[in-house]
């Protein structure tokens, strides 16, 4: 077989690629369950790293933070029309729902609990356009539902060391302690300046944080997005500040 | 099989003599890929900031290299040497993803830390240098070790300089605190420069700068 002739040339050049794909067709479809499962493990940690029930690079055994999760987070589907919790929806049946206004309406929060089972901190999903892809957040409450106890973002694909920056703790530490209510009690939101925020003005200190250099537009689609998923939950949290639990 | 010119295979190769030795010892100091083919350089800046994540990528870049080495060897007498370079780039992307599909199910944190970087290890001189140089024209067995032996060329390397930044850098080694409080007490501080790109790129002179030293290299 002349290895320069054309008709060989494409029978081999066909021949590894179909290789290759099933190759890694195999290989995908194996370690598929495996990787839903990382991820989702992954998901509970930044539920909890927001409510504060654990640290980034926490060392730990794997088992023992999954019964943490477990034990000390509560999901609850939120009807955010009414502001009700929705009773008889799990989150397995909102993440099925396919029609988009479902979707927008019921959402999946949680509540973190104290050893003794009262609630402690409301953990609420944040999620929405940056620069190039879509982020996920927890953003956490205090029991009072308007001092921020932490935010995490867990996935996202913006770029590394400009708009990727909104995990590094440094910055999402900043948001520990700031206020959603203004004086009014109205939705104030906090809002990603550009630039550094200015402690003497009480605005900026209450609802700003400083800005991600280099990533306006990832900054500015977090202020974004954070405002309209604290919109969608103003009535549960209106709810949960009237009735202290 | 078809009569197809096979390479002369002589008495079967040992499996660690002289050449083999060669193999896996050159690259380690001598031909190093990073201090004297320096080669492979930007993902040594980018993935060093911890050990963890410097090892890691070593023995992808260790795994791939070996792994494809040992394919391309396998089909250099079928490969048409017109789409050489396209089956070559074919091979070691499909490595690469399945390294990709591995750690994103055991090692989900780490897959994150360094994002597109396993991507990356596609692009690695390193690899292609190899396969051009060494598994077109070199048994498989051979192949697969001049693989390994510059993957830990390379990983070496990267674990110094990842070991260093760590430490300097944010005073802890594979995320256990080594530098001990009283110091941040008495006025110590991490350094900043270590975690940057910048301070990479100095530590990564500072090695080549070294081992040329040693190694008695001489600019032709």
């Amino acid at each position: 077989m002349n290895t320069s002739s054309n008709g060989y040339v494409i029978c081999f050049a066909v021949g590894v690629c179909v290789a290759a794909s099933a190759a890694l067709a195999l290989c995908a479809s194996l370690l598929a369950p495996i990787q839903d499962a990382a991820a989702e493990f992954d998901r509970q940690k930044n539920v909890m790293i927001a409510a504060g029930l654990m640290k980034q690079g926490d060392l730990r055994p794997r088992a023992e933070l999954e019964k943490l999760y477990r034990d000390r987070v509560k999901e609850v589907v939120v009807d955010t029309e009414t502001g009700a919790v929705a009773e008889g929806k799990t989150p397995a049946d909102v993440a099925a729902m396919k029609n988009p206004a479902d979707k927008e309406r019921y959402r999946v929060g949680a509540l973190s609990l104290t050893a003794e089972g009262k609630t402690d901190s409301i953990i609420l999903p944040v999620s929405g356009k940056g620069l190039w892809s879509t982020l996920y957040g927890y953003l956490a409450l205090e029991g009072d539902a308007n001092t921020v106890r932490g935010i995490t973002f867990y996935k996202h694909g913006e770029t590394p060391g400009l708009g990727g920056e909104c995990e590094n703790p440094e910055w999402t530490a900043k948001w520990v302690g700031k206020t959603i209510l203004d004086e009014k009690g109205a939705l104030a939101s906090i809002k990603v300046k550009k630039g550094v925020v200015d402690p003497a003005i009480p605005n900026e200190k209450a609802h700003m944080v400083d800005g991600l250099s280099g990533s306006t537009i990832t900054s500015n689609g977090i202020t974004n997005f954070v405002k309209a998923d604290l919109t969608a939950f103003s009535g549960y949290l209106g709810n949960l500040r009237s009735k202290p639990q | 099989m078809t009569d197809t010119v096979s390479p002369p295979v002589a008495q079967s190769a040992p499996l660690f003599g002289k050449d083999e030795k060669k193999a896996i010892l050159d690259p380690m100091w001598d031909n190093n890929p990073i201090a004297f083919q320096v080669l492979g350089i930007c993902s040594a800046l980018a993935v060093t900031t911890r050990l963890d994540k410097a090892l890691v990528m070593g023995a992808g870049v260790m795994l791939v290299t070996a792994i494809a080495n040992f394919l391309i060897s396998c089909m250099r007498s079928a490969i048409p040497s017109k789409i050489r370079i396209v089956v070559q780039l074919v091979v070691v992307s499909s490595v690469v993803i399945v390294f990709d599909q591995f750690l994103k199910a055991f090692m989900f944190d780490l897959s994150k830390q360094l994002s597109v970087f396993v991507g990356l290890i596609i692009t690695n001189c390193i690899v292609m240098g190899r396969l051009e140089a060494y598994a077109m024209s070199n048994p498989p067995w051979r192949s697969f070790l001049d693989g390994i032996g510059n993957g830990l060329g390379y990983a070496w390397i990267l674990a110094v300089v990842g070991a260093v930044r760590e430490i300097l850098g944010s005073g802890k080694l594979l995320g256990h605190q080594v530098i001990p409080q009283g110091l941040y007490e008495a006025g110590y501080v991490n350094n900043g420069l270590m975690v940057l790109a910048p301070g990479a790129f100095i530590l990564l002179g500072c090695i080549v700068w070294v081992q040329r030293a040693i190694s008695g290299y001489e600019e032709k």
